[in-house]
């Protein structure tokens, strides 16, 4: 699919066009280009097959205090120039917004690690599929069958603004996704990668298979506050809704746990950075705004250290703008995007071995807040739940509900996983994450499987 | 308003359809739709945001070899149109590798049609300064009302889509449709408390199919002291009782959320067939249910309708081409109907009831809630309700929802709620959560509110598929009454 990139040269023509078509004081621009391919299985066949082709052009324009936004799939120097008079014209209906704070400076965006991968921007339909057989063949020889995706996508994002920001990167990711099900329980497993030439499908199938064929026949377990190892699949979930809360929007809106706190311990033993540069992610050296984006050290060994900003939200703090910018929205303007939880020395049979009595989580499942200045989640486990017992996995269980505040199951931690994964998330963001142990994790409720 | 011609759209589909019958498609389908959204918000008096988004573009759904392919672009040339008809059938082939049986479709009468959304004030029409007006008035009274809340919002949406589908067994539909959106919230902080109050529904808007006189009707600014007081009332308000089984009474958005949740999805056929598996999950509702499972109480009637008027589930046809529809999905209790895809249908033998819906151009069609509704009962009014429970406890307008990937386990958690006392509202609690198993909660609903408690509301945030869609999805509700459920998990 790398045909479908437009490459800098175009898209900063473009950019320029819309640019000039603009007639506000002010003027951003944002051009993405995206090739999505999705396989997905399920019952171990191919049932839905997808390949497309996305376009988004956003041109911000601001008159004084007025913002508007228009955003359009044309990208042409027509489609440009249109997106641009109009949201020139929409600036002129709006009322002031006087906490607007103008847009971005241009600064020196840093060198990073190409997030471009040729092997996945020539990744075909039969490639993605013989993956597939890949993960299939092997589930149903064990007597399970299995479900999830093969994906690939490729990309390159630009964004340039009237005051001289230009800020361009190609990007790519890969990803395997495996459930592997078997009659009475079933197992997950992920893997990801920029280089779908490096993406371990095989690693994925065979962790998965190997542990479905262990969580068969769960047996019940009564809720109730236990000790836990969760998979990296798990604590992805617990840095992804902490993160949320490390941020000055959630500061300034009063619904953040570290909210005046920042030099306190807030959790136990762990570091927490957002490293938009690090190598072994998705790299991306400069935010949605195209300011740079820069390293921030969230938590160290416990104590809070920093939250990120955006330029508006930097400004009423009275604070340098780190570089972390969303694409706008209402809700949720800035954001750590490429979080790691500093890896530990233990391996997960260590952890495992550590834990007298409790459980192995494999992944977490349709977690939502509770209340989030709290920081408490509720949410089931999912796809391989097990006992522990005197270090040793006892027994599959039944899937348990959780009500549980995220940071204060982080001031239990125990010991810290060696292997920090690579999960990715919504729009290139990524997140590197170890197994952990923690001390006491409150389960209220259970089900039927 | 009318529904758009289509002209050139139209040729670059025939084209479409005839590349991919050149390259060994089987069957084939194009969508061409057109989406223009204006959302905005205003945000502690200001506003906060205003996004203009008008996206166009094509896609090809193709059966070669047995096996599904799906292609989507924005380029309109006759050229991409090609490339992309080649490409789903070139995908369809892959698919074909890992193939156990070839696709099967329910039939479905091939018809030339068109169908628009009716609406009284098209948003479209009104001036921009008329529709901002409404956002701050609303969030102007608020701030009157109580000038120590942290936070305000106000926002709408308005939403039209033009869609044409072209199938190669000849349909050929146009289709408009329209929708507005609105929501006022309150958040308030103080003394390690964070609490919200929204209106008319949960922290998203309440959307329905239908023009501004959606937005105007609920009185957003007539409502927005309420809404503030209750939000600052929170911070002091006393801890909803622990871990107790009581009588617990909903509102009728939360009813609404009840009832996607744990009636919507556990009848999607494709969750009860596993093809959702590895992502939104399977469903207790098995094939071996269907005509005899206990749902729920014998009042529990829940109502699959493409028809509703202003359900955000209403239309002409799907993204199959398949008429709307009515039908039932539980009766007297019983589990009784899917929502279900040509291809799904045809595993039972039956024709598609309609429900294969994409979020935009680039999506392929999925199933998806269209109106699932909870049918009134015979309760009387929501008073009514409240006078006949002793002791209880009524929750209002939700905060928290989760549930398990077959639809047992869920537990909820509403902005408000108040204790119930010899028939009467007394104390008002805040954070209250309540939980239980699907089944066993809608067999202890002993009363549903009539009629005149019952509207449609809009869930246009539903999350489903891989890539990721967003649905919009339309339930009926009334507040209804459920006995020893168990509440308080929060402390």
């Amino acid at each position: 699919m790398s045909g479908i990139l437009r490459g800098e040269k175009e898209l900063r023509a473009l950019a320029d066009a819309a640019l000039r078509a603009s007639t506000a004081d002010e003027t951003e621009v944002f051009l993405n280009v995206r090739g999505i391919a999705l396989t997905r299985y399920a019952n171990a066949f191919i049932h839905q097959n997808v390949v497309s082709t996305e376009v988004t052009v956003r041109v911000r324009a601001v008159r004084g205090k007025r913002v508007a936004l228009i955003s359009s799939d044309r990208l042409d120097r027509e489609g440009v120039e249109k997106a641009a008079r109009d949201a020139s014209e929409l600036a002129a209906l709006v009322p002031e917004n006087p906490r607007f704070a103008g847009l971005v400076a241009p600064m020196p965006i840093p060198s990073a690690l190409s997030a471009y991968a040729e092997r996945t921007a020539e990744a075909t339909p039969l490639d993605r599929a013989k993956a597939v057989k890949r993960i299939c063949d092997p589930a149903r020889a064990k007597g399970l069958t299995a479900a999830g995706f093969v994906q690939t996508t490729v990309g390159e994002i630009a964004i340039a603004n009237s005051k001289g920001v230009w800020a361009y990167s190609p990007r790519t990711s890969s990803e395997a996704e495996v459930v592997a099900i078997g009659d009475d329980g079933s197992a997950y497993a992920d893997r990801a990668s920029r280089d779908f030439g490096d993406l371990d499908v095989a690693g994925a199938a065979d962790e998965a298979i190997a542990k479905a064929v262990a969580a068969q026949h769960p047996r019940d377990l009564e809720p109730g506050t236990f000790e836990v190892v969760l998979e990296p699949y798990a604590v992805d979930d617990i840095v992804g809704f902490l993160s949320q809360q490390l941020t000055g929007l959630a500061i300034e809106e009063g619904r953040s746990f570290v909210g005046g706190r920042i030099g306190e311990r807030v959790t136990g033993p762990i570091t927490l950075v957002d490293d938009p540069f690090d190598p072994e992610a998705v790299p991306m050296p400069f935010d949605y705004e195209g300011h740079p984006a820069t390293r921030v050290t969230l938590i160290e060994q416990g104590i809070v250290r920093a939250v990120v900003y955006d330029s508006q939200t930097a400004a009423r703090a009275g604070v340098a703008n780190t570089g972390h910018a969303l694409p706008p929205n209402p809700f949720m303007s800035v954001a750590p995007m490429h979080t790691r939880l500093e890896g530990g020395d233990k391996t997960r049979e260590q952890l495992i071995r550590d834990t007298k009595r409790g459980l192995l989580v494999t992944r977490f499942h349709y977690t939502r807040w509770v209340h989030q200045l709290r920081t408490i989640v509720t949410g089931m486990t999912r796809e391989g739940t097990f006992l522990i017992e005197n270090g040793e996995i006892a027994a599959p269980v039944k899937n348990l509900r959780f009500t549980q505040s995220y940071a204060d199951a982080l001031l239990g931690t125990l010991g810290i996983g060696r292997d920090v994964r690579l999960i990715p998330g919504f729009m290139g963001t990524s997140r590197r994450v170890p197994a952990l142990h923690l001390s006491a994790f409150t389960f209220t409720g259970a089900t039927r499987y | 308003m009318s529904v758009p011609a289509f002209s050139s759209e139209r040729d670059l589909a025939r084209r479409a359809l005839d590349t991919a019958r050149a390259r060994g498609a089987t069957y084939a389908d194009v969508r061409f739709v057109r989406r223009q959204v204006e959302d905005a918000q205003v945000k502690n008096a200001a506003l906060e945001m205003v996004d203009r988004t008008d996206t166009l573009g094509f896609s090809v759904r193709a059966v070669a070899e047995g096996a599904w392919g799906f292609a989507a672009s924005s380029v309109l040339t006759a050229a991409e149109a090609d490339r992309i008809a080649a490409l789903a059938v070139e995908v369809a082939r892959a698919s074909a590798i890992t193939k156990i049986a070839d696709v099967r479709l329910a039939p479905v009468h091939a018809v030339t049609a068109t169908y628009e959304t009716p609406v009284k004030i098209d948003p479209w029409s009104l001036s921009f300064d008329d529709r901002l007006r409404l956002l701050f008035d609303a969030d102007a009274a608020m701030r009157r009302a109580q000038p120590k809340l942290r936070t305000t919002r106000a926002s709408y949406e308005i939403w039209r889509e033009d869609k044409l589908f072209l199938s190669s067994e000849g349909a050929d539909i146009a289709q408009r449709m329209v929708e507005t959106g609105c929501s006022i919230a309150a958040e308030s902080v103080g003394d390690g408390e964070q609490q919200i109050r929204s209106y008319p529904a949960s922290g998203g808007r309440n959307q329905n199919k239908a023009g501004w006189e959606f937005a105007q009707k609920w009185d957003l600014a007539g409502n927005a002291p309420r809404v503030a007081d209750e939000a600052m009332a929170l911070l002091t308000a006393k801890q909803c009782p622990q871990d107790v089984r009581t009588t617990l009474i909903l509102s009728a958005n939360q009813v609404m959320l009840q009832t996607h949740e744990s009636c919507g999805h556990p009848i999607e056929h494709d969750r009860a067939l596993g093809t959702e598996a590895a992502f939104a999950g399977t469903s207790f509702l098995t094939a071996d249910a269907l005509g005899s499972y206990r749902y729920g109480s014998d009042i529990v009637n829940m109502r699959i309708d493409s028809t509703t008027p202003g359900g955000l589930g209403t239309f002409g046809y799907d993204d199959e081409g398949v008429p709307a529809t009515t039908g039932w999905a539980v009766k007297d209790g019983t589990f009784v109907g899917y929502l279900m895809s040509r291809e799904t249908a045809a595993t039972l033998g039956k024709p598609s009831n309609g429900t294969m819906r994409a979020d935009g151009w680039a999506r392929l069609p999925l199933i998806r809630m269209t109106n699932v509704s909870l049918m009134p009962g015979k309760a009387g009014t929501l008073n009514d309700l409240i006078a006949d429970t002793d002791d209880g406890i009524f929750m209002d307008t939700n905060r928290s929802w989760s549930i398990d990937d077959r639809r047992f386990n869920f537990q909820f958690g509403t902005q408000i709620g108040w204790l119930i006392k010899g028939g009467k509202l007394t104390e008002m609690v805040r954070n209250p959560t309540y939980t239980g198993i699907t089944p066993e909660f809608w067999g202890s609903c002993d009363a549903i509110c009539s009629e005149p408690e019952w509207s449609i509301w809009g869930t246009p945030n539903c999350g489903k598929g891989q890539p990721m869609q967003v649905g919009h999805t339309g339930h009926g509700a009334a507040p209804a009454r459920f006995r020893n459920v168990k509440v308080g998990v929060v402390k």
